[in-house]
Protein backbone atom coordinates (compact mmCIF):
# COMPACT_ATOMS: atom_id res chain seq x y z
CA UNK A 1 0.00 0.00 0.00
CA UNK A 2 1.33 3.43 -0.94
CA UNK A 3 2.42 5.82 1.79
CA UNK A 4 -0.45 8.21 1.15
CA UNK A 5 -1.85 10.36 3.93
CA UNK A 6 -5.60 10.81 4.34
CA UNK A 7 -5.23 14.52 3.53
CA UNK A 8 -3.33 13.71 0.35
CA UNK A 9 -5.95 11.18 -0.71
CA UNK A 10 -8.70 13.74 -0.27
CA UNK A 11 -6.64 16.33 -2.14
CA UNK A 12 -6.17 13.94 -5.08
CA UNK A 13 -9.91 13.19 -5.20
CA UNK A 14 -10.92 16.86 -5.02
CA UNK A 15 -8.32 18.08 -7.54
CA UNK A 16 -8.97 15.30 -10.05
CA UNK A 17 -12.74 15.75 -9.87
CA UNK A 18 -12.41 19.51 -10.32
CA UNK A 19 -9.90 19.20 -13.19
CA UNK A 20 -11.95 16.65 -15.10
CA UNK A 21 -15.16 18.64 -14.53
CA UNK A 22 -13.50 21.74 -16.00
CA UNK A 23 -12.09 19.78 -18.95
CA UNK A 24 -15.56 18.44 -19.74
CA UNK A 25 -17.31 21.80 -19.35
CA UNK A 26 -14.66 23.56 -21.48
CA UNK A 27 -16.03 25.04 -24.72
CA UNK A 28 -19.67 24.51 -23.69
CA UNK A 29 -20.31 28.21 -24.29
CA UNK A 30 -18.83 28.45 -27.79
CA UNK A 31 -21.80 26.96 -29.70
CA UNK A 32 -24.16 29.23 -27.72
CA UNK A 33 -22.12 32.30 -28.73
CA UNK A 34 -22.07 31.19 -32.39
CA UNK A 35 -25.82 30.49 -32.53
CA UNK A 36 -26.58 33.67 -30.58
CA UNK A 37 -24.57 35.76 -33.05
CA UNK A 38 -26.28 34.04 -36.00
CA UNK A 39 -29.80 34.50 -34.56
CA UNK A 40 -29.13 38.17 -33.77
CA UNK A 41 -27.57 38.91 -37.16
CA UNK A 42 -30.26 37.01 -39.09
CA UNK A 43 -33.14 38.70 -37.28
CA UNK A 44 -31.65 42.17 -37.89
CA UNK A 45 -31.04 41.36 -41.59
CA UNK A 46 -34.57 39.94 -42.02
CA UNK A 47 -36.10 42.96 -40.26
CA UNK A 48 -34.17 45.37 -42.53
CA UNK A 49 -35.00 43.52 -45.76
CA UNK A 50 -38.63 42.87 -44.78
CA UNK A 51 -39.17 46.51 -43.77
CA UNK A 52 -37.61 47.73 -47.02
CA UNK A 53 -39.29 45.30 -49.43
CA UNK A 54 -42.51 44.67 -47.52
CA UNK A 55 -42.17 40.95 -48.18
CA UNK A 56 -42.16 38.45 -45.27
CA UNK A 57 -40.50 35.96 -47.65
CA UNK A 58 -37.16 37.12 -46.23
CA UNK A 59 -38.00 34.89 -43.26
CA UNK A 60 -36.69 32.06 -45.44
CA UNK A 61 -33.26 33.29 -44.37
CA UNK A 62 -33.82 31.39 -41.09
CA UNK A 63 -33.27 28.17 -43.05
CA UNK A 64 -29.99 29.51 -44.46
CA UNK A 65 -28.99 30.46 -40.91
CA UNK A 66 -29.67 26.90 -39.72
CA UNK A 67 -27.37 25.50 -42.41
CA UNK A 68 -24.63 28.06 -41.68
CA UNK A 69 -24.97 27.30 -37.95
CA UNK A 70 -24.74 23.54 -38.46
CA UNK A 71 -21.61 23.91 -40.64
CA UNK A 72 -20.10 26.40 -38.18
CA UNK A 73 -20.75 24.09 -35.22
CA UNK A 74 -19.16 21.18 -37.09
CA UNK A 75 -15.96 23.11 -37.85
CA UNK A 76 -15.89 24.62 -34.36
CA UNK A 77 -16.05 21.27 -32.59
CA UNK A 78 -14.06 19.22 -35.12
CA UNK A 79 -10.61 20.00 -33.73
CA UNK A 80 -11.62 20.29 -30.09
CA UNK A 81 -10.17 17.86 -27.57
CA UNK A 82 -12.51 14.87 -27.29
CA UNK A 83 -13.97 14.74 -23.80
CA UNK A 84 -16.61 12.50 -22.20
CA UNK A 85 -20.12 13.86 -22.36
CA UNK A 86 -21.40 14.89 -18.95
CA UNK A 87 -25.10 14.62 -18.15
CA UNK A 88 -25.69 18.42 -17.98
CA UNK A 89 -23.91 18.90 -21.32
CA UNK A 90 -25.98 16.12 -22.92
CA UNK A 91 -29.23 17.65 -21.61
CA UNK A 92 -28.15 21.09 -22.86
CA UNK A 93 -27.48 19.69 -26.34
CA UNK A 94 -30.85 17.89 -26.37
CA UNK A 95 -32.79 20.99 -25.24
CA UNK A 96 -31.41 23.22 -28.02
CA UNK A 97 -31.52 20.50 -30.68
CA UNK A 98 -35.21 19.88 -29.96
CA UNK A 99 -35.89 23.61 -29.93
CA UNK A 100 -34.40 23.72 -33.43
CA UNK A 101 -36.51 20.78 -34.62
CA UNK A 102 -39.71 22.27 -33.18
CA UNK A 103 -39.00 25.76 -34.56
CA UNK A 104 -38.22 24.52 -38.08
CA UNK A 105 -41.06 21.97 -37.94
CA UNK A 106 -43.59 24.60 -36.91
CA UNK A 107 -42.38 26.97 -39.62
CA UNK A 108 -42.55 24.31 -42.35
CA UNK A 109 -45.97 23.18 -41.14
CA UNK A 110 -47.33 26.72 -41.36
CA UNK A 111 -46.01 27.20 -44.87
CA UNK A 112 -47.31 23.84 -46.08
CA UNK A 113 -50.80 24.37 -44.64
CA UNK A 114 -50.89 27.93 -46.04
CA UNK A 115 -49.91 26.65 -49.50
CA UNK A 116 -52.50 23.85 -49.40
CA UNK A 117 -55.25 26.23 -48.32
CA UNK A 118 -54.17 28.75 -50.95
CA UNK A 119 -54.14 26.05 -53.65
CA UNK A 120 -57.70 25.16 -52.67
CA UNK A 121 -58.71 28.74 -53.34
CA UNK A 122 -58.96 29.60 -49.68
CA UNK A 123 -57.53 33.08 -49.28
CA UNK A 124 -57.99 33.47 -45.54
CA UNK A 125 -55.67 31.13 -43.72
CA UNK A 126 -55.38 30.57 -40.00
CA UNK A 127 -52.53 32.70 -38.69
CA UNK A 128 -50.68 32.31 -35.43
CA UNK A 129 -48.10 34.62 -33.93
CA UNK A 130 -44.97 32.60 -34.65
CA UNK A 131 -42.65 35.24 -33.16
CA UNK A 132 -44.50 35.00 -29.84
CA UNK A 133 -44.47 31.20 -29.74
CA UNK A 134 -40.81 30.88 -30.74
CA UNK A 135 -39.72 33.66 -28.37
CA UNK A 136 -41.39 31.85 -25.48
CA UNK A 137 -39.86 28.51 -26.53
CA UNK A 138 -36.40 30.05 -26.90
CA UNK A 139 -36.63 31.80 -23.53
CA UNK A 140 -37.77 28.57 -21.89
CA UNK A 141 -34.80 26.68 -23.36
CA UNK A 142 -32.45 29.40 -22.12
CA UNK A 143 -33.92 29.20 -18.61
CA UNK A 144 -33.62 25.38 -18.62
CA UNK A 145 -29.98 25.68 -19.75
CA UNK A 146 -29.18 27.87 -16.75
CA UNK A 147 -30.98 25.51 -14.37
CA UNK A 148 -29.19 22.44 -15.78
CA UNK A 149 -25.76 24.11 -15.52
CA UNK A 150 -26.68 25.44 -12.05
CA UNK A 151 -26.04 29.03 -13.14
CA UNK A 152 -28.68 31.39 -11.81
CA UNK A 153 -27.34 34.33 -13.85
CA UNK A 154 -28.04 32.40 -17.08
CA UNK A 155 -31.60 31.57 -16.00
CA UNK A 156 -32.15 35.20 -14.99
CA UNK A 157 -30.80 36.40 -18.36
CA UNK A 158 -33.19 34.08 -20.20
CA UNK A 159 -36.18 35.25 -18.15
CA UNK A 160 -35.32 38.94 -18.74
CA UNK A 161 -34.79 38.28 -22.48
CA UNK A 162 -38.13 36.47 -22.74
CA UNK A 163 -40.02 39.29 -21.00
CA UNK A 164 -38.39 41.91 -23.28
CA UNK A 165 -38.97 39.82 -26.43
CA UNK A 166 -42.61 39.06 -25.57
CA UNK A 167 -43.26 42.73 -24.71
CA UNK A 168 -41.84 43.75 -28.09
CA UNK A 169 -44.01 41.20 -29.92
CA UNK A 170 -47.13 42.28 -28.05
CA UNK A 171 -46.53 46.02 -28.30
CA UNK A 172 -45.94 46.27 -32.05
CA UNK A 173 -48.77 45.55 -34.53
CA UNK A 174 -49.16 41.89 -35.48
CA UNK A 175 -47.38 41.08 -38.73
CA UNK A 176 -44.99 44.01 -38.42
CA UNK A 177 -41.34 43.31 -39.37
CA UNK A 178 -40.38 44.83 -36.01
CA UNK A 179 -41.62 41.68 -34.26
CA UNK A 180 -38.72 39.74 -35.71
CA UNK A 181 -36.33 41.82 -33.59
CA UNK A 182 -37.56 39.86 -30.56
CA UNK A 183 -35.09 37.19 -31.71
CA UNK A 184 -32.26 39.72 -31.70
CA UNK A 185 -33.01 40.40 -28.02
CA UNK A 186 -33.13 36.67 -27.27
CA UNK A 187 -30.00 36.04 -29.34
CA UNK A 188 -27.98 38.53 -27.31
CA UNK A 189 -29.46 38.06 -23.83
CA UNK A 190 -30.42 34.35 -23.85
CA UNK A 191 -27.60 32.93 -26.02
CA UNK A 192 -24.54 35.21 -26.32
CA UNK A 193 -24.50 36.39 -22.68
CA UNK A 194 -24.93 32.84 -21.23
CA UNK A 195 -22.32 31.58 -23.74
CA UNK A 196 -19.81 34.16 -22.52
CA UNK A 197 -20.65 33.32 -18.87
CA UNK A 198 -20.13 29.58 -19.57
CA UNK A 199 -16.82 30.27 -21.30
CA UNK A 200 -15.54 32.50 -18.49
CA UNK A 201 -16.56 30.02 -15.82
CA UNK A 202 -14.90 27.03 -17.49
CA UNK A 203 -11.75 28.94 -18.47
CA UNK A 204 -10.80 29.33 -14.78
CA UNK B 1 -11.21 8.80 33.79
CA UNK B 2 -12.97 9.00 30.47
CA UNK B 3 -10.79 7.95 27.62
CA UNK B 4 -11.88 8.30 24.05
CA UNK B 5 -10.36 5.69 21.81
CA UNK B 6 -10.33 6.78 18.21
CA UNK B 7 -10.93 3.92 15.79
CA UNK B 8 -9.50 4.11 12.30
CA UNK B 9 -11.36 2.28 9.59
CA UNK B 10 -9.19 0.21 7.25
CA UNK B 11 -8.48 1.77 3.86
CA UNK B 12 -9.09 -0.27 0.72
CA UNK B 13 -5.52 -0.98 -0.49
CA UNK B 14 -6.68 -1.06 -4.10
CA UNK B 15 -7.92 2.51 -3.93
CA UNK B 16 -5.17 3.77 -1.66
CA UNK B 17 -2.88 4.50 -4.57
CA UNK B 18 -2.41 7.92 -6.16
CA UNK B 19 -3.08 6.88 -9.75
CA UNK B 20 -5.90 4.40 -9.11
CA UNK B 21 -7.59 6.96 -6.88
CA UNK B 22 -7.30 9.60 -9.61
CA UNK B 23 -8.72 7.21 -12.24
CA UNK B 24 -11.68 6.38 -10.01
CA UNK B 25 -12.25 10.08 -9.25
CA UNK B 26 -12.41 10.90 -12.98
CA UNK B 27 -14.77 7.99 -13.71
CA UNK B 28 -17.03 8.96 -10.85
CA UNK B 29 -18.10 12.14 -12.62
CA UNK B 30 -18.72 10.80 -16.13
CA UNK B 31 -20.76 7.96 -17.64
CA UNK B 32 -17.57 6.71 -19.36
CA UNK B 33 -14.14 7.95 -20.35
CA UNK B 34 -11.59 6.80 -22.89
CA UNK B 35 -7.95 6.01 -22.21
CA UNK B 36 -6.71 9.25 -23.80
CA UNK B 37 -8.89 11.39 -21.52
CA UNK B 38 -7.87 9.42 -18.42
CA UNK B 39 -4.21 9.81 -19.37
CA UNK B 40 -4.61 13.57 -19.82
CA UNK B 41 -6.48 14.01 -16.55
CA UNK B 42 -4.16 11.89 -14.43
CA UNK B 43 -0.87 12.84 -16.10
CA UNK B 44 0.19 9.18 -16.02
CA UNK B 45 2.28 7.33 -18.59
CA UNK B 46 0.44 4.93 -20.90
CA UNK B 47 2.19 1.89 -19.43
CA UNK B 48 1.48 2.74 -15.82
CA UNK B 49 -2.10 3.71 -16.57
CA UNK B 50 -2.72 0.40 -18.39
CA UNK B 51 -1.43 -1.57 -15.41
CA UNK B 52 -3.60 0.33 -12.92
CA UNK B 53 -6.69 0.06 -15.14
CA UNK B 54 -6.15 -3.71 -15.30
CA UNK B 55 -5.98 -3.89 -11.51
CA UNK B 56 -9.19 -1.90 -11.11
CA UNK B 57 -10.91 -4.05 -13.71
CA UNK B 58 -9.81 -7.29 -12.04
CA UNK B 59 -11.23 -6.01 -8.74
CA UNK B 60 -14.55 -5.36 -10.48
CA UNK B 61 -14.37 -1.62 -9.78
CA UNK B 62 -14.43 -0.63 -13.44
CA UNK B 63 -15.53 -2.12 -16.75
CA UNK B 64 -13.22 -1.86 -19.73
CA UNK B 65 -14.37 -2.10 -23.33
CA UNK B 66 -11.80 -2.29 -26.09
CA UNK B 67 -12.79 -1.40 -29.61
CA UNK B 68 -11.99 0.87 -32.51
CA UNK B 69 -12.92 4.42 -33.38
CA UNK B 70 -12.39 4.54 -37.11
CA UNK B 71 -9.03 2.86 -37.53
CA UNK B 72 -7.75 3.87 -34.09
CA UNK B 73 -7.95 1.47 -31.14
CA UNK B 74 -10.05 2.82 -28.30
CA UNK B 75 -10.29 1.76 -24.66
CA UNK B 76 -13.41 2.89 -22.82
CA UNK B 77 -13.63 2.67 -19.02
CA UNK B 78 -16.68 3.06 -16.84
CA UNK B 79 -17.15 2.71 -13.10
CA UNK B 80 -19.27 -0.23 -11.83
CA UNK B 81 -21.74 -0.20 -8.93
CA UNK B 82 -19.19 -2.20 -6.96
CA UNK B 83 -16.57 0.45 -7.71
CA UNK B 84 -18.91 3.24 -6.68
CA UNK B 85 -19.65 1.49 -3.36
CA UNK B 86 -15.95 0.84 -2.75
CA UNK B 87 -15.14 4.50 -3.46
CA UNK B 88 -17.87 5.67 -1.05
CA UNK B 89 -16.56 3.30 1.64
CA UNK B 90 -13.00 4.55 1.02
CA UNK B 91 -14.03 8.20 1.47
CA UNK B 92 -15.96 7.25 4.60
CA UNK B 93 -12.86 5.51 5.98
CA UNK B 94 -10.73 8.55 5.16
CA UNK B 95 -13.01 10.67 7.35
CA UNK B 96 -12.13 8.59 10.40
CA UNK B 97 -8.48 9.58 9.91
CA UNK B 98 -9.21 13.27 9.55
CA UNK B 99 -12.02 13.99 12.02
Amino acid sequence: MENLSAENSLRIITETLERSRNAIAKNTGKPLILWGALVTLTSVVIWALWAKSGSPMWNMLWFAMTIVGAIGTYFMTRNQEKVPESEPKRILGCVWKWFGFFAIGLYVLLWVTALILYAQGNESVVTINLSLILSLMMGLCGAISGAVMKMKSVTAAAVVATILAVLLVLLVPNGSPLQILSFAILGVVALIVPGVIFQKKTAK
Amino acid sequence: MNETVKSFQPLDPLLHSELRLAVMSVLLGVPEADFVFLKAQTGATSGNLSVQIDKLEQAGYIEVTKGFKGKMPQTICRITDQGRDAFAAYVEALRSYIS
